[in-house]
C-alpha cells in the first residue's frame, strides 16, 4: 500500500506540475476493483492491474485520453477486491451507481468477470476482460461484454492440431477440479476424440495442491507421448518440477496457466527448455508488442507474462480507440468496439459474438529463454521442438 | 502394490507430514501451551520465507545457513508482538479463557496488518528461488534434495524442542508456568519474561517453517493462512501441548493424504484428511497425546 500510495502521490505531483496545459478539461473517470490481496492477488499483479497503471501513464503523458478531439487526463479509480466476489460486485455497483465513473476496466479472472457481467451488462457499461476464458461467459451472449483472451476450445483445438501434426498417439491429461479445468478438458477431449489420440490417464487436483508426486509416477508408468496439465501458477511449476524430480520425459510436457510467466523460467533454472504452455505472444509478434514490453520493464523491473499480459494491454487500446471515436457515449462505444477494427500490440482486433477474432488459439514454448509461439504456423515465432529435451 | 511404489509413497508423505508438523509444532508452543489463539501464526511463517527470500536473492546466502538468522529475527519480532499486543491482554483479562478469546481477535487484526505490510514492501507476485532442485535416489526411490533435506531439519528441531521442553530447567519452568501460573511465581519462576519468551520461541519456528517451505514452494504475502489452518487441525489431532503429538499428527496426515490420494484422487484430499481428523476426535476427543 505504501508503494502504491507513494506512487501514485509522484503521479499525482507530476500531474499538477503538467496541469496548466490540460487544467480546464474534467478527468476521465475509469474504475476498477481487482485482487490486491488474497489469493487471486498473484496472477492479477502479474497480468492485469500493471497493464492498467501503464497504460494511464502513457496516455496521460500523450496530454490525456482523445474525446470529442479533446485530450482529457485519465484518472484510475482503482479498488481492491480482496479476491472476495461480493466486494466485486459491491464495488462495481458503486463505482457505476454513486460514483458515476465514465467507464469501467474488469476484475482479474473468470469467476470476477462473472460476477460483475452482468451487472455492467444491465447498467450499460461496457467491458472487455483479458483474463476470463469460459464458454458459459461468451456463451451468455452479453451485448457490453466481450472477451479479449483466447477460450477453452480455441487454445485445446490448437493444442489437438499440433499433437496431431507431430504424430502424438497417446497423452496424460491432469487438471484442476474448477471450472477452467473442466471446461479445458472437455474442449480437449473432444478435440483429441476427433483425431484419435488415445487418453490413457486422466485425473484431477484441487486448489493449493502441494505434491502431485505420486500421482506423476503413475503416469510416468504408463509413458504417455504427451502430458497435458491444466493447471494454474503454483501448481504448473510444482508438476514442472516434480516431473524432472521423478525423470518424466515424455515427447510434450505441457502446462497451462503461468508457464508464461516469467517466474516459470527462473524457477525451473535452465530446466525449461522445451516446455510447452498457454503462451499467445512474445517481443517478436509485433513491433509494438516489442515497445510494450520495454515499456513494462522500464516501469515495473519486471517482465509482463507472455499470455494474458499483452491481452490486457491491448484491450486498453481497443477502448482508447474506441472513445477517440465515438465519445464517451457509452451506448457508442459498445458498438465501435462491436463492428470495428483496432490497432493493438497483438496486431489488428476485432470482435465477434463478444469474443475477440484477432488471435486464433495458440501454444507456446520456451527456447532459450524465451516464451516462442511455436502453433498456430501463421502466429509462430519459431518452430516447435519435438521431442522436448530431457529436463 | 510394488515395494518401490510403497516406498515411494512412505517418503512422499512423510515429507508432506514433517512440512505440516514443524508449522504445527510452532503454533502449539502458542496455543497449547499459552492459550495465545494467533491466527496471525501463518503470517509469521510468511515472514520467515520472505527474510529467506530476500537473504538468498540479494546477497547469495545459502537459505540453510539463513536459517538460524530468519528464527532470531522472527524472535525479535515475536518479543516485539508480545510486548505491544499480547502484554496488556495478559494482564487485563480476568482469566485464561477470556484471554484465549481477546488473544484471538487481537491476533486477527495483526494478520491484516502483516500480510499488507507485506504487500506493501513486496506486492502480491508470487516470489521463488530455485534451491537443491537435484533428485536424490536411494533404493529406487527418487526424492528432490530440497524435501529430504526440510524433512530432515524438521527432525532435527523438533527433536531439539521436546528435549530441551522436556530435560532442560526453562523447559520445566515453562511446563510450570502453564500448569499453575501462580505456583510458579512463588517458586521463584520469572513469569514475565518466560511469557514472551516462549511466544517469540513460537514465532521463530514458525519462521523456521516459512524458511524451509521457502526452498520447496513458491512464496507470495497470502501464503500463510491455508497454514494456520492445517496447523490448527495438526495441533487439535495431536493433543494441545505436546509437541511430539503434533510431530506424529503431521506425520500421520502426510501419509493419510498421499496413500489416500493415490488410491483415489488427488481431489478427495481434503475429504480424506478431515476423514482422518474426525475419526481420531471420535475416539480421542483430547487429540492423540495430549497431557
Amino acid at each position: 500500500m505504501i508503494r502504491r500510495f507513494v506512487g501514485g502521490l509522484a503521479a499525482a505531483l507530476a500531474l499538477a506540475c503538467a496541469a496548466p496545459a490540460s487544467a480546464q478539461e474534467a478527468p476521465v473517470k475509469i474504475g476498477y476493483a481487482i485482487a490486491r490481496t488474497g489469493p487471486f492477488a498473484a496472477g492479477a499483479q502479474v497480468s492485469q492491474e500493471p497493464n492498467y497503471l501503464l497504460w494511464a501513464e502513457q496516455v496521460n503523458a500523450k496530454g490525456g485520453l482523445l474525446v470529442n478531439g479533446k485530450r482529457r487526463p485519465v484518472e484510475l479509480i482503482g479498488y481492491d477486491d480482496r479476491s472476495d466476489t461480493e466486494t466485486v460486485v459491491r464495488t462495481y455497483e458503486k463505482l457505476m451507481n454513486q460514483d458515476k465513473v465514465d467507464l469501467i476496466l474488469p476484475p482479474w479472472g473468470t469467476g470476477q468477470t462473472f460476477a460483475v457481467a452482468t451487472l455492467a451488462n444491465r447498467l450499460g457499461y461496457p467491458l472487455i476482460a483479458p483474463t476470463a476464458t469460459s464458454r458459459k461467459l461468451t456463451d451468455m451472449k452479453l451485448p457490453y461484454v466481450f472477451t479479449i483472451l483466447q477460450q477453452p476450445d480455441q487454445m485445446m483445438n490448437a493444442l489437438a492440431d499440433m499433437l496431431v501434426a507431430k504424430g502424438v498417439k497417446t497423452v496424460a491429461v491432469l487438471h484442476i477440479d474448477d471450472l477452467f479445468g473442466l471446461e479445458n478438458v472437455d474442449a480437449l477431449s473432444k478435440a483429441l476424440a476427433a483425431h484419435q489420440i488415445r487418453v490413457i490417464e486422466k485425473k484431477s487436483y484441487p486448489l493449493g495442491v502441494k505434491d502431485l508426486s505420486a500421482v506423476l509416477k503413475a503416469v510416468k508408468e504408463k509413458n504417455p507421448d504427451a502430458f497435458l496439465g491444466i493447471t494454474y501458477p503454483p501448481d504448473t511449476i510444482l508438476v514442472s518440477k516434480q516431473s524432472r524430480e521423478i525423470g518424466f520425459n515424455p515427447k510434450v510436457f505441457y502446462a497451462a496457466v503461468g508457464t508464461a510467466f516469467p517466474l516459470y523460467k527462473q524457477q525451473l533454472a535452465g530446466a525449461s527448455e522445451g516446455v510447452m504452455g498457454m503462451g499467445s505472444w512474445n517481443v517478436k509478434t509485433t513491433a509494438a508488442a516489442g515497445e510494450y514490453f520495454s515499456a513494462h520493464v522500464a516501469k515495473f523491473q519486471k517482465e509482463p507474462d507472455r499470455w494474458a499480459s499483452a491481452h490486457a494491454y491491448a484491450s486498453l487500446q481497443v477502448l482508447e480507440q474506441a472513445v477517440e471515436r465515438v465519445g464517451l457515449d457509452r451506448g457508442r462505444i459498445r458498438q465501435a468496439i462491436a463492428e470495428g477494427e483496432f490497432q493493438t500490440i497483438l496486431g489488428p482486433m476485432r470482435f465477434k459474438d463478444g469474443m475477440s477474432t484477432g488471435v486464433p488459439g495458440t501454444v507456446s514454448q520456451w527456447q532459450g529463454g524465451e516464451f516462442e509461439v511455436v502453433w498456430p504456423k501463421a502466429r509462430a515465432t519459431a518452430a516447435a521442438i519435438f521431442p522436448k529435451p530431457a529436463w | 502394490m510394488t515395494f518401490t511404489l510403497f516406498l515411494d509413497l512412505l517418503a512422499a508423505g512423510l515429507i508432506t507430514g514433517g512440512i505440516y508438523a514443524i508449522v504445527a509444532i510452532g503454533l502449539n508452543l502458542q496455543y497449547g501451551l499459552m492459550r495465545v489463539m494467533n491466527i496471525a501464526h501463518g503470517e509469521f511463517l510468511m515472514l520467515g520465507a520472505f527474510a529467506t527470500y530476500v537473504m538468498h536473492t540479494t546477497f547469495a546466502l545459502d537459505p540453510l545457513m539463513t536459517l538460524p538468522l530468519s528464527m532470531a529475527a522472527l524472535f525479535v519480532i515475536g518479543l516485539a508482538v508480545h510486548r505491544l499486543v499480547l502484554h496488556r491482554l495478559v494482564h487485563s483479562s480476568p482469566d485464561s479463557d477470556v484471554f484465549e478469546g481477546r488473544s484471538l481477535i487481537a491476533s486477527f487484526g495483526l494478520m491484516f496488518v502483516v500480510q499488507n505490510l507485506a504487500l506493501a514492501i513486496w506486492g502480491a507476485d508470487l516470489r521463488g528461488y530455485p534451491y537443491l532442485a537435484d533428485p536424490v535416489e536411494a533404493a529406487g526411490v527418487i526424492l528432490p534434495g530440497n524435501r529430504l533435506l526440510v524433512f530432515a531439519v524438521v527432525v532435527v528441531l523438533s527433536g531439539v524442542l521436546m528435549a530441551v521442553l522436556r530435560y532442560s530447567l526453562v523447559g520445566k519452568a515453562i511446563r510450570a508456568m502453564m500448569q499453575a501460573p501462580l505456583g510458579a511465581q512463588l517458586v521463584g519462576i520469572d513469569t514475565r519474561r518466560l511469557h514472551p519468551w516462549c511466544f517469540a520461541a513460537g514465532i521463530a519456528l514458525a519462521g523456521a517453517a516459512g524458511a524451509l517451505l521457502s526452498m520447496v514452494y513458491e512464496i507470495s504475502p497470502s501464503m500463510g493462512q491455508p497454514y494456520t489452518i492445517t496447523a490448527l487441525i495438526v495441533i487439535t489431532l495431536g493433543g494441545y501441548g505436546s509437541i511430539f503429538g503434533s510431530l506424529v499428527a503431521g506425520l500421520l496426515l502426510g501419509l493419510v493424504e498421499t496413500f489416500g490420494t493415490h488410491f483415489t484422487s488427488p481431489s478427495l484430499k481434503m475429504v480424506l484428511s478431515y476423514a482422518a481428523f474426525i475419526g481420531v476426535l471420535m475416539f480421542r476427543p483430547q487429540g492423540l497425546f495430549s497431557r
